[in-house]
C-alpha cells in the first residue's frame, strides 16, 4: 500500500510536470497548426537559467520567475523572427523549429556547459509528512499543487475571458476569427509566449524533482509531451492534463515493476489510441490527414 | 553581334545548366566516379580515406532521407532507427557468428527483411494521421530502439558499445574505399531509377499536392509506405557500411542525433535533389573533422553545430532548394 501511495503520488507529480510542458504544444497546435519541436528545448532553458538563479539568490521563487521570463522572452523571440514566417506550410514549421531545438541546445551547452548539474530540493520543500505509516514527499505534493493551479488557471482563462474565448474561436476556425476583425497573428504571438512560458515553468520544476538537470532533458521530456499531445488531443487542455497523469502514472508503475519498458508502456499506449481514434481521446477531431 | 556573342554564351552554358546536366545523371555520375575513383591514388593515409568513406556512407543515409523529406514530403524523426538496425545487426551477427562473407550476407539479408517489416509497422500507424504526427511517432518509435539498445546490454553492451572484426577481404583499406564507392554509385542508381519510376512520379505529386494525387484515384498511403520502405531498407544499408567502416557499434548510431544530421544535411545539400543529400553529407563530415580538430583551440569550436543549426534555419527561410536547389534556379534564371 505505501509503495502504491508512493507510485501515484509520484505519477501525479511527473504527469503534472508533463502537462506544463504539453498544454503549450497542445495549444500552439491546436491555434497554430505549428508542432513546435523547440518546446523542449525552451523547458530546458527554463531549468537551467532557473537553477542558475536559485545557485546565485537560493529563492526558489526568483528561479521560477526568472525560469519563467527566459522561456516567454525566448517564445516571443522565436514566434517574431522565425516561426511568424512559417505559418502555414507544415513541413517547413517542423524543420525550422527542429532547427531552433539545434540551435538553442548548442547555445545552452556553450553557456551553462554540457555536464549533468546536481540540483537540490528548496529546504522550504524538501522532506516528507509521514501519514499513517505513508511516507509523503513534499515536493511531490508541491508539484501536484502547482500543476492543479496551472491547469485550473488556464482553463479559467480559457473560458471565461475574451483572450480565452478568441483562442477557442481560432483553434475552431481562425479564418472565421480574422473575418470578425481580430488580429489572430496578435493571439499568436501570445500564446506562443505563453505556451513557452509554461513550459519553462515546467523545466524549473523538473530540477529538483529528478535531482539534476542535463542537455538531453529537453528531448526526453519533449517526447514524453508529445505523447501525451496524441493521446490527449491537439487543442485540447482538459484532455492535455488527463493524458499528462496517465503517462505519467504509466510511466512509474511500469517503472517500479519493469524499468526498461517505461517508455515502451507510454508508445505502445499512444499507438493504441491512435488507431482507435486518431484525434486522440479528447481532441476536437481533425486528426486524420485532411 | 551582341546577340551573336549571347548566343555563343549560352551554347558554351548549355552543358552547364543545371536542367540538362542533371537531368543526365550518367553525366555527372561518371565525371564524380572517375574524380573519386582516384582519390586512393593520391592518398593512401587511412585518416583520409575513411573520412571519404564516411561522406559516402553518410551520403547514402541522407540520400535516403531525402526519399521521405525531398521527394514524398515527409518528415521522419525516427530514420536513424533503419540505420542503427543495419549497425546491430551487423555487428552483432559478425561478432557471435566470426567474421566471414557467409555472415555479412545473412546480416545484410536480416537487416533488409527486418528494415521493410520495421518501416511498414510503423508506416501503417503513422501515415494514416496528418503529417505532424508521423514526425511525432517515428521519434517515439526512434526513442524506443535508442532505450532498448541501451538497456539490452547482454546482447549490445549498452552504451559502451561493442567491437567486432570485419571479414578479412575489407580490412584492407583500398577494398573498402572502392567497395564503399560502388555501394554508394549502385544506391544513387537504384534511387534515380526509382525517382524517375511510376512510383517515384507519384510520390512527388503527393508532395506537390496530396489532395489532388488522392482525388486522382491514387492509394496515397500505399505510395507513402513504398516510400517509407525503399528510405528505411537504404538507410539500414548504410548502418551496415557503417558498422563495417567503423569495426564498433554503439547506441550512437540510433540517437535522434543521426536522424537529424540526416535532415541538415539533405536541407542544405537541397532536398529533393538526391545529389544534394550528398554534398551536405561531404560538408558536415568534413565541417565536424575541421572544426572538431579546432576544438583544442578554443573550446567554442565544441560547439560547431550553432554554425550549422543557424545556415539550416535561413536554408529553409530563404533558400527552399538547398545548395543545389539555388544553384539550378539562379542557373534556370541566367539562361532563360
Amino acid at each position: 500500500m505505501d509503495i502504491f501511495m508512493n507510485l501515484t503520488l509520484s505519477g501525479l507529480s511527473t504527469g503534472m510536470m508533463i502537462f506544463l510542458l504539453a498544454s503549450g504544444l497542445s495549444l500552439i497546435f491546436g491555434l497554430m497548426g505549428v508542432l513546435n519541436f523547440a518546446h523542449g528545448s525552451i523547458f530546458m532553458w527554463g531549468a537551467y537559467s532557473g537553477v542558475w538563479i536559485y545557485f546565485r539568490t537560493q529563492s526558489f521563487i526568483m528561479a521560477i520567475l526568472v525560469g519563467m521570463i527566459m522561456g516567454m522572452a525566448l517564445g516571443w523571440l522565436a514566434e517574431r523572427t522565425i516561426i511568424r514566417r512559417v505559418y502555414g506550410r507544415h513541413i517547413d514549421q517542423i524543420l525550422i523549429t527542429t532547427g531552433l531545438m539545434l540551435v538553442l541546445n548548442e547555445v545552452l551547452k556553450a553557456v551553462f556547459g554540457p555536464n549533468i548539474i546536481a540540483v537540490q530540493i528548496p529546504p522550504l520543500l524538501a522532506g516528507s509528512w509521514e501519514l499513517g505509516g505513508i511516507i509523503i514527499v513534499k515536493y511531490r505534493v508541491f508539484t501536484i499543487f502547482v500543476g492543479l493551479v496551472v491547469a485550473a488557471a488556464v482553463h479559467l482563462i480559457l473560458t471565461r475571458t475574451r483572450v480565452g474565448m478568441i483562442v477557442r474561436a481560432g483553434v475552431q476556425n481562425q479564418e472565421m476569427v480574422q473575418v470578425l476583425g481580430i488580429n489572430i497573428r496578435q493571439v499568436f504571438s501570445l500564446v506562443f509566449m505563453f505556451g513557452a512560458g509554461l513550459a519553462a515553468l515546467g523545466g524549473v520544476m523538473m530540477a529538483p524533482a529528478i535531482g539534476s538537470i542535463n542537455p538531453n532533458m529537453g528531448l526526453e521530456n519533449q517526447m514524453l509531451a508529445f505523447i501525451v499531445v496524441v493521446i490527449g488531443g491537439m487543442g485540447s487542455i482538459l484532455g492535455s492534463a488527463l493524458a499528462s497523469v496517465l503517462v505519467g502514472l504509466a510511466g512509474v508503475y511500469t517503472a517500479w515493476f519493469l524499468p526498461e519498458a517505461a517508455l515502451a508502456v507510454n508508445v505502445l499506449f499512444m499507438t493504441v489510441v491512435l488507431l482507435i481514434k486518431p484525434s486522440g481521446l479528447f481532441g476536437m477531431g481533425g486528426g486524420r490527414n485532411s | 553581334m551582341d546577340e551573336i556573342a549571347n548566343l555563343k554564351l549560352l551554347k558554351k552554358a548549355e552543358w552547364l545548366r543545371p536542367g540538362k546536366f542533371l537531368a543526365s545523371s550518367s553525366w555527372v555520375l561518371m565525371v564524380l566516379v572517375l574524380i573519386l575513383a582516384v582519390v586512393p591514388l593520391m592518398t593512401s593515409s587511412r585518416t583520409t580515406l575513411n573520412l571519404w568513406t564516411e561522406i559516402y556512407i553518410l551520403g547514402v543515409f541522407a540520400m535516403s532521407y531525402d526519399i521521405l523529406l525531398g521527394y514524398t514530403g515527409i518528415v521522419s524523426f525516427g530514420h536513424a532507427l533503419f540505420f542503427g538496425t543495419g549497425a546491430y545487426m551487423t555487428g552483432i551477427i559478425i561478432k557471435n557468428t566470426g567474421p566471414t562473407l557467409s555472415n555479412l550476407l545473412l546480416a545484410v539479408v536480416g537487416t533488409i527483411f527486418l528494415a521493410v517489416v520495421i518501416s511498414l509497422i510503423i508506416g501503417y500507424l503513422s501515415l494514416r494521421v496528418k503529417d505532424v504526427y508521423y514526425a511525432m511517432i517515428t521519434l517515439a518509435f526512434a526513442e524506443l530502439f535508442f532505450i532498448s539498445a541501451e538497456k539490452w546490454r547482454s546482447v549490445t553492451n549498452g552504451a559502451d558499445g561493442f567491437s567486432f572484426q570485419v571479414p578479412a577481404f575489407l580490412q584492407d583499406r583500398y577494398v573498402f574505399y572502392y567497395g564503399i564507392l560502388a555501394f554508394l554509385v549502385l544506391v544513387v542508381l537504384l534511387l534515380r531509377r526509382f525517382i524517375d519510376s511510376p512510383v517515384g512520379r507519384v510520390l512527388q505529386a503527393i508532395r506537390e499536392n496530396e489532395k489532388r494525387a488522392e482525388f486522382l484515384g491514387y492509394d496515397v498511403l500505399k505510395f507513402k509506405l513504398i516510400s517509407t520502405v525503399v528510405a528505411g531498407v537504404v538507410a539500414s544499408l548504410a548502418g551496415i557500411a557503417w558498422a563495417l567502416q567503423q569495426r564498433f557499434v554503439s547506441t550512437g548510431v540510433m540517437a535522434v542525433d543521426k536522424t537529424i544530421d540526416a535532415l541538415l544535411m539533405t536541407t542544405i545539400g537541397g532536398a529533393g535533389t538526391l545529389y544534394g543529400a550528398l554534398l551536405g553529407s561531404g560538408l558536415t563530415t568534413l565541417a565536424k573533422h575541421r572544426l572538431g580538430d579546432l576544438a583544442k583551440i578554443h573550446p567554442i569550436f565544441e560547439r560547431w553545430y550553432i554554425i550549422f543549426g543557424l545556415l539550416y534555419i535561413m536554408i529553409v527561410l530563404f533558400f527552399p532548394g538547398g545548395i543545389i536547389g539555388t544553384w539550378k534556379r539562379i542557373w534556370n534564371k541566367k539562361i532563360t
